[in-house]
């Protein structure tokens, strides 16, 4: 036990020598390798050339935090309309332009929490656009906690992949700027039957000689491509690429074992290895919500290129047959990170249960009023500071499937932006400005939520 | 208002003179708050105390800074610890370090007393605080229940929690009788630090008896509870008659034991209250009119507007498991002066303001305000994340430490033994790796009573 621990350390530590940012690609540990690459550096989709900019503004001179754990000193972003244009010491200022002076401020991506609910977009329901609330409050109060974005997820599949979602922008008073992506997810629960399993993999044997037959064709001109097998759509969908299927164990409420909670270590190592042996047959990571024990194993999830949320200070027992290796560790997205694989955090949804939403009922620290501060206890398990914020920003963004869109401080991505008076990840640091779409929707003077706090 | 302030006054200065068995805690500044305190431990009848001296290997601990909270920061310093107890600190250099203690480096850390935690419900393995049959339970205790040995104990101290206040739930008015534990012990009673450690009350918001019988609102809840405290003071009276050689030997009632131990105020009372209209029957009854020993434990949502109430009434505050009031501008908790903000509560007991007043209210200050977890609501461990939600919101940082050390260990009257590192006080100290109040510091190791109780697992940190 002790010897695999070391070795999962070791390992950890040395790709976080190496490569401290470095990408979850490898084979698959026991299937085959990866066809589709969803979590290769994202190419912002290129603004059309001939597009007119409406307005210009200039966020000047604030140290920017791009997202990916790098940190540009001095650096003004300029953002075209909607979209980011250019990010440098060096810019040239379009005439015309609206100043936003940043000088001695804290420039961060906006968050795109991968759990959340309310911010206008009710749950329930196949499309997120029939309930869109523009003008709900906690828009507001989202966006004073730095969220701009967050992953709305309706349903999932019982032993296939399902569900809708959609990645909602808190684009105060904008409804046609409140849907971001749509249904780049897909959802299912652990653990799988024998007999599920073995379904499964008949499902996803049909789908690759469906995509061999396709492929055949494509290749020959008066062939007309065949219609998908039924059941494999959502399958096909998640082998391309084209959605990212989430994991969820079915075992929970390990919460408050003493109060009626089950008691189970939830998302343990029986149920990663199952959810890697379906990120293998498909040939894709997928994402694993909440696996308590992944840190154990990180290496095997970084072979399959699979990703992970976590609440970073949930506790759960460990086995007392097997202390070293079961339960949970705080250290676990330090040691995922190392291991390359992309983590993002969420918040405990608390003693009440449910998506994490934002709080007005008082119990700090178990909602979403302060997400920055689950990433900090990331860096109390061990994650440095700055790559901490990707857990709310870049691999946050890739994990609900939209990074080519928001997530980083890059041209061509998404004007979603915070200005903030201080560290991101420091605990006193507050949201002064928020910008979703290039729009300044929030300023913390102008509203009533934390403008009586002047330090 | 205005009505309430005279009243409050009067009876304040009414109990002034009538307690002569008042002491309060010696303290060289003129303290923020002139806090009730009852009797010293050679004076108990009831409660018992644990060991005052326990053993303990001698260590010489170096750091990178210690904070005593009760002294000004030492940066490079020393701590001697032996046989439970602190025996010398000071500046490297300045402390002499004697043969046979063993040198431990942690020059790179910061140390910080043990913290207290008046509202904790994790000191057993099971939670199984409530017994709600009847709408009081002062037969009820929890010092038989007190385990050391489980996670959540173990997770108390990974936060660097050494003291709690083990407190039974609020299902019902009057729980029971709490007990003031240290996290760690080798056996329940070494780690003892006095029961009972409080009686608890819960006057509202949970031991409302929702079938319809008697106690569905406060007008029940507080006969029932005014009930049973005066039989406690007539059984009281008794004994004090007897003591005087004034009356016969009363028959020992098991039912009113600990109650007799309230009224001659060897410990508190531990209210879980809430909102300014029940925290004002709080102050009043216990307080003010039975005189009682009062610390307020729960204290959230609009309560704080009472922060002068509080002051002038010698009630000092533990504010959570809430950090905060969002006053929605109508409907019950309104009337704040402070529609839709996040108001930091804790700030609000301690820095007072107009709390939607027309004069400004005073706080209770620096020696005033605690912070609490009421574990498990949140967990033990994060304690200090509590008190980072609290200084967010405005609590200043120097205040949020002593909030979760010196000043709840003074509130129940155990500052002698904890809550500051001092020379002949207990040896219960957080080794951080940073600032405690930064959930990005963890605690590299934890002492109780000069032994070390946890030491963080650099491959699987507990927290």
């Amino acid at each position: 036990m002790m010897m695999h621990r070391t070795t999962v350390l070791a390992a950890a530590l040395a790709a976080l020598t190496l490569a401290p940012d470095g990408s979850a690609q490898r084979f698959g540990r026991r299937g085959r390798p990866p066809e589709a690459q969803p979590q290769a550096a994202p190419q912002p989709e290129k603004p059309a050339e001939n597009k007119k900019v409406e307005s210009w503004t200039v966020i000047q001179g604030g140290d920017v935090h791009v997202g990916d754990g790098t940190v540009l000193r001095r650096t003004h972003v300029v953002l075209a309309d909607d979209k980011i244009h250019a990010v440098g010491q060096e810019v040239e200022i379009p005439e015309g332009a609206t100043i936003v002076d940043a000088t001695g401020k804290v420039v961060a991506p906006g968050f795109c929490l991968p759990m959340a609910s309310g911010f206008g977009a009710p749950g329930g329901g196949s499309d997120v656009r029939e309930g869109l609330n523009p003008f709900d409050p906690t828009i507001k109060m989202g966006l004073a906690a730095g969220i701009t974005s967050f992953l709305w997820t309706s349903g999932s599949g019982a032993g296939t992949p399902g569900g809708n979602s959609a990645v909602v922008k808190l684009a105060y008073g904008d409804l046609d700027g409140m849907v971001c992506v749509e249904n780049t997810t897909a959802s299912m629960r652990m653990p799988l039957s024998a007999q599920d399993l073995s379904k499964f993999r008949d499902l996803v044997e049909q789908a690759r000689k469906h995509q061999d037959a396709v492929k055949e064709a494509a290749s020959k001109p008066d062939t007309k491509a065949p219609a998908a097998p039924k059941g494999t759509e959502e399958i096909l969908k998640v082998m391309s690429g084209e959605k990212r299927l989430w994991i969820a164990s079915g075992g929970g409420g390990f919460r408050f074992p003493g109060m009626g909670g089950s008691g189970s270590r939830g998302f343990d190592q029986t149920q990663i290895r199952q959810a890697m042996e379906i990120a293998s047959l498909l040939g894709v990571g997928v994402v694993l919500d909440r696996p308590i024990e992944a840190w154990a194993i990180a290496d095997e999830v970084a072979a399959t290129g699979s990703m992970a949320v976590v609440s970073p200070r949930q506790r759960v027992e460990n086995d007392e047959a097997a202390p070293d290796t079961t339960g949970s560790n705080i250290a676990q997205s330090a040691i995922l990170h190392a291991a390359g694989v992309p983590v993002a955090v969420t918040t405990p949804s608390g003693r009440f249960g449910g998506s994490p939403s934002i709080g007005t009922g008082g119990i700090m620290g178990q909602d979403l009023n302060t997400p920055h501060v689950d990433a900090a206890f990331a860096v109390r398990g061990g994650m440095p500071n700055r790559a901490a914020l990707r857990t709310l920003t870049l691999d946050s963004a890739k994990i609900a499937n939209a990074d080519r869109r928001v997530g980083s401080i890059e041209a061509g991505k998404d004007a979603d932006i915070l200005i903030l008076d201080g560290d991101p990840l420091h605990y006193k640091t507050f949201v002064e400005t928020a910008l979703v779409n290039g729009k300044v929707v929030y300023r913390k003077d102008d509203e009533p939520f934390y403008r009586h706090i002047r330090r | 208002m205005d009505r309430i302030l005279t009243l409050r006054r009067a009876t304040f200065a009414a109990l002034a003179l009538g307690l002569a068995a008042s002491i309060n805690d010696a303290s060289a500044q003129e303290p923020s708050i002139d806090i009730y305190f009852g009797r010293k431990p050679a004076e108990y009848k009831v409660a018992i105390t644990g060991p005052d001296r326990v053993e303990s290997p001698a260590y010489a601990f170096r750091f990178a800074k210690i904070i005593p909270v009760s002294t000004a920061p030492i940066d490079d310093g020393i701590v001697l610890t032996r046989n439970g107890k602190i025996v010398a600190l000071g500046k490297a250099g300045e402390v002499a370090i004697p043969q046979g203690f063993e040198l431990v480096d942690m020059s790179e850390h910061w140390c910080v007393p043990g913290l207290v935690d008046l509202h904790c419900h994790i000191a057993a393995k099971g939670f199984d605080l409530n017994d709600t049959v009847h709408q009081t339970n002062p037969e009820m205790r929890t010092v038989d229940l007190v385990t050391m040995d489980h996670e959540d104990m173990r997770n108390a101290l990974a936060g660097g929690v050494t003291t709690v206040l083990y407190i039974p739930g609020s299902g019902s008015n009057m729980g029971g009788f709490g007990t003031l534990t240290k996290t760690w012990g080798r056996t329940p009673q070494e780690a003892l630090l006095r029961f009972p450690g409080c009686l608890k009350i819960a006057q509202a918001g949970n031991p409302e008896r929702r079938s319809g019988d008697l106690g569905m609102t406060p007008l029940g809840m507080n006969a029932g509870l005014r009930e049973t405290l005066l039989r406690g003071q007539a059984y009281y009276e008794e004994w004090e008659a007897f003591d005087r050689g004034e009356g016969p030997k009363p028959e020992l009632r098991a039912d009113l034991e600990y109650l007799r131990g309230l009224f001659r105020h060897e410990y508190p009372i531990a209210v879980h209250t809430q909102i300014y209209q029940v925290v004002l029957q709080t102050i009043r009854q216990l307080r003010n009119e039975l005189g009682l020993w009062t610390v307020i434990v729960h204290g959230t949502f609009d309560a704080y507007r009472l922060s002068e109430f509080a002051l002038e009434s010698g009630v000092p505050i533990c504010n959570g498991p809430r950090q905060y009031h969002f006053d929605r501008g109508s409907g019950w908790g309104s009337g704040s002066g402070m529609e839709g903000a996040f108001v930091g509560t804790a700030n609000g007991w301690y820095a007072g303001g107009m709390h939607g007043f027309g004069e400004t209210q005073r706080g209770v200050g620096i020696d005033g305000i605690g912070i609490n977890t009421d574990s498990p609501v949140v967990a033990q461990h994060e304690l200090t994340l509590q008190c980072a939600m609290a200084v967010r919101l405005g609590l200043p940082d120097a205040v949020g430490i002593r909030a979760i050390t010196l000043n709840q260990a003074r509130f129940v009257g155990v500052a002698d033994r904890i809550g500051s590192l001092e020379v002949g006080k207990d040896a219960d100290m957080g080794i951080w790796s940073g600032d405690p109040i930064d959930p990005r510091s963890h605690v590299e190791m934890t002492l109780v009573n000069g032994n070390i109780a946890y030491k963080r697992d650099p491959l699987k940190p507990r927290f």
